[in-house]
């Protein structure tokens, strides 16, 4: 049976994985060895996309007049510029206004409006779930050439704090890149099936996930093999990117805004602050070089001095971890053991912290880069129904679902910590006589009112039966899947029949619109191969020409004048049509150059075998 | 009760979770005893209640199915969901005493919040204070804070009285007066304790609110 793949689409890097025997592992570049792809995505603006390493390489030869941009390559790419695109996972189920102040400038916008964020490049618009889709293709081709088998089916992990926008947005870059999500795992889920294969038998844990991008805190109850999420809290918008951006403010404080927005000096501001953290979670002090126009400067910064500008974020993660054992009922007592999750965990801020608010050491011991990525093997193995059939995952929704009602305000409808699937049925009528359809807005969010919670989207019942107001009786089913996706189906309960529902999400991509991005994708397929098989005819084309121009100058008697003139004739029109596109046209005339110039080619062999022999014979005499 | 048909195997059999011959979901509506397959009293084991529910899980959950055809997804996403509502309701006292009340026909009615006559007092204070605290600041919001979070606890000790009260309740539906001809005083009870439970809570919402504290 064809395996199913575990992802983790993190925000500053991605794995798969899948199960080998009983173990989950990693699928490393077959080339590079490589475990880890970079999120990082280059976007050209003739349409070439890089993905990973060489992708951030690209990062130094930015083009300072276009924002982001890559220096143009000096041939082939007509017009050059484009954009390296760095933590798309923070652009995921955002509208278009939501693109952070101070990430405006980074990259070039169509505009700051609409459901999604939409990036121009060039004359191109991407929007997050294609550049993801683009991070899913590299790991797909990096899977499929190391282990010869095709990847069709993935589950995917996303952070368990991650609404139904987000969600939404991560199942649709999975489809733009011709996979079949068939689930998605939140993260500190994942991690704990991970940790739970060597580990535990039964007992309370929590997750404590630290990222790149986002932070997750899950509360987990162990026992014989079902993982049941007692309560999760986060924040999707908190990671090691937010520490880096400390310290990037540190170094350019002081600097006048033009030379601190300026292109290449936020980049390499960038850079120097992420490799200080990483170092100094090793080294106490670390010297930090900064590249401004026409002068290096450069700073001391401690460990102590980091740990100072680091320290709220890191209590904002604790404050999370309060809550969330809040809804669980629990105190810190009670948990079992602590796991620590993301890359940012390395620091020794953040393990002293949590050692101290839970009152017990952290675990740590599988490589808190692999971690999810093995635990998405390890759910995909079960779906696919192998060995490990006896775990099952029971999480939870970390929002709660509600809808708006008289006065603005959000009924909740599921709470928050519900574990899912879960589902709820209202009845919905009319409120005024002959309506023609019932409006539903869905919100998800725990604030009282609907303005200050996330809009999800707004279903439209109906048509319905003309009739009196207060008459029609509809029963509406909100469920939520295991993905932590919402469906809804709603029923007139007069007829019983299915009433149609049309689905207008307040966030990220309609249905029609991935359909047509399905569509362009596949076209531009067709045109990138258009394109290989032309560059092809071309190079052939000029392999035989060059051949035959050598050939005629070098044996001039061994043609005669009719032969040289058709050869002529047809070398000056494949000249020509070289020229031009027509790549059939080029082929055939190679062909026929070919046939023509056979006989000349092989009167230039004979007479090189007899010299041949003849030098031969002259040697052995 | 009528006789349910499995989807899958066409086995007729009395209505519950999984058919009894071939383990599929028979996706039908049931009340959440039924479906747990627990007797049919308010009085609830928790650890039975977990058993059934983590049995159950196993069984049916979307994950079990993930091969199967859409049909069969379908229905053990709509069981399994159906799974999920009835332990979440019966695991909680009073959104079992509720759902109790929906199985006799009977339901709160909706202003039926009672404040309970010992408490009127308490909470004319507590409203009075929580409008002190609105309108306080700086040193004056940390004394009107401390006030406020006293009387939380007097509330909560008033509730954990009236949820022991619901207890006792349930415990008497067994054994007093059967389960099949509910006895109207019992009934009432059961609303009243109720009725002030939903009312305490919401006191206490309104107090954890004005402490700024997420609900």
């Amino acid at each position: 049976m064809a395996s199913i793949f575990g992802i983790d689409l993190g925000t500053t890097n991605s794995l798969i994985a899948r199960m080998e025997g009983e173990r989950p592992r990693v699928i490393c570049d077959p080339k590079t060895g490589a475990a880890l792809l970079p999120s990082v995505v280059a976007l050209y603006a003739d349409g070439r996309v890089v993905v990973g390493e060489a992708a951030a390489e690209l990062e130094p030869s930015l083009n300072p007049e276009h924002r982001g941009a890559i220096v143009p390559a000096s041939e082939g790419s007509e017009g050059g510029g484009g954009a390296v695109i760095r933590s798309i996972k923070r652009y995921m189920g955002l509208g278009g206004d939501e693109v952070a102040l101070e990430d405006r400038h980074r990259y070039t916008f169509t505009d700051f409006s609409g459901p999604v964020v939409r990036f121009q490049i060039g004359r191109r618009v991407y929007t997050p779930p294609q550049i993801s889709a683009e991070i899913l293709k590299a790991l797909k081709m990096r899977a499929e050439a190391a282990v010869g088998e095709a990847v069709e089916k993935v589950v995917i992990t996303v952070p368990a704090y991650f609404n139904d926008g987000q969600r939404q947005a991560t199942k649709d870059a999975g489809r733009l890149a011709g996979l079949e999500v068939v689930r998605l795992v939140n993260e500190p889920t994942a991690a704990s099936l991970a940790y739970g294969l060597h580990h535990l038998a039964s007992g309370r844990i929590a997750v404590y996930d630290f990222g790149g991008g986002t932070f997750d805190i899950s509360i987990l109850d162990l026992k014989e093999g079902i993982f049941e999420v007692l309560a999760t809290n986060g924040d999707t918008h908190l990671g090691g990117d937010d520490i880096d951006r400390v310290i990037l403010e540190w170094m350019l404080q002081g600097l006048p805004e033009a030379v601190r927005l300026e292109h290449r000096v936020w980049n390499s501001a960038r850079k120097a602050a992420e490799e200080a953290k990483k170092r100094l979670s090793q080294e106490t002090q670390v010297e930090l070089e900064l590249a401004l126009p026409g002068r290096h400067v450069s700073r001391t910064l401690s460990r102590a001095e980091l740990e100072q500008m680091a320290r709220p974020l890191v209590a904002r993660t604790l404050a999370s971890c309060g809550r969330a054992l809040k809804d669980a009922g629990l105190g810190t007592k009670e948990i079992a053991a602590v796991v620590l999750v993301g890359g940012s965990t390395r620091m020794p801020l953040v393990r002293q912290q949590v050692a101290e608010f839970f009152g017990r050491e952290p675990l740590c011991e599988l490589d808190p880069d692999e971690v999810v990525a093995l635990g998405a093997a390890v759910q995909a193995g079960v779906l696919a129904g192998g060995s490990q059939s006896d775990l099952l995952l029971l999480d939870v929704v970390p929002l709660s679902l509600g809808i708006e009602t008289m006065g603005g305000v959000m009924e909740r409808l599921i709470h928050r910590n519900t574990t899912l699937p879960t589902s709820v049925t209202e009845q919905f009528t009319t409120a005024v006589d002959n309506q023609t359809h019932v409006d539903i807005h869905v919100l998800q969010g725990e604030r009282e009112f609907a303005r200050d919670c996330r809009s999800l989207a707004r279903f439209k019942l109906g048509p319905l039966q003309m009739a009196p107001a207060g008459v029609a009786r509809i029963e509406v089913t909100f469920l939520i899947d295991a993905n932590g996706i919402l469906n809804v189906t709603a029923r007139d309960q007069r007829t019983g029949r299915e009433h149609s529902v049309d689905v207008k999400p307040s966030y990220g991509l309609t249905d029609d619109e991935i359909e047509r991005l399905l569509e362009e994708a596949l076209d531009q397929g067709e045109e990138d191969l258009n394109q290989r098989m032309l560059v092809q005819a071309r190079n052939a084309a000029d392999e035989i020409l060059s051949a035959l121009d050598k050939q005629l100058k070098q044996f001039p008697e061994l043609l005669d004048e009719e032969e040289k003139s058709f050869i002529d004739v047809i070398a000056a029109s494949l000249r020509n049509a070289r020229k031009g596109t027509d790549k059939e046209l080029i082929a055939n005339l190679v062909d026929q150059l070919n046939i023509v110039s056979a006989p000349f080619a092989q009167r230039i062999m004979d007479q090189a075998i007899k010299l041949a022999l003849e030098k031969h014979s002259v040697d052995e005499v | 009760m009528a006789q349910a048909q499995c989807p899958a195997c066409a086995r007729l059999q009395q209505p519950r979770l999984l058919c009894a011959q071939c383990g599929a979901p028979l996706g039908v509506e049931l009340d959440y005893f039924t479906a747990l397959e627990l007797p049919r009293d308010p009085l609830v084991d928790e650890a039975a209640l977990q058993r059934a529910y983590h049995d159950f899980s196993r069984r049916l959950h979307p994950d079990r199915f993930a091969n199967q055809p859409a049909a069969m997804r379908a229905a053990s996403l709509r069981a399994t969901a159906l799974l999920t509502r009835a332990v979440r309701t019966l695991r909680d006292p009073v959104s079992r005493g509720l759902y109790w009340l929906q199985l006799h026909g009977e339901k709160l009615a909706v202003d039926n919040k009672q404040v309970p006559p010992e408490l009127v007092e308490l909470i004319f204070a507590i409203q009075e204070e929580l409008g002190e605290l609105r309108a306080a600041s700086g040193e004056a919001s940390a004394h009107w804070s401390r006030v406020v979070q006293e009387r939380r606890e007097e509330i909560n000790g008033a509730l954990a009285q009236e949820l022991a009260a619901l207890e006792r309740n349930f415990a008497r539906w067994g054994k007093d007066e059967g389960l099949s001809k509910p006895a109207a005083p019992l009934m009432t009870e059961l609303k009243t304790v109720l009725s002030r439970i939903a009312y305490l809570r919401s006191v206490l919402r309104d107090v954890e609110r004005a402490l700024g504290e997420e609900v």
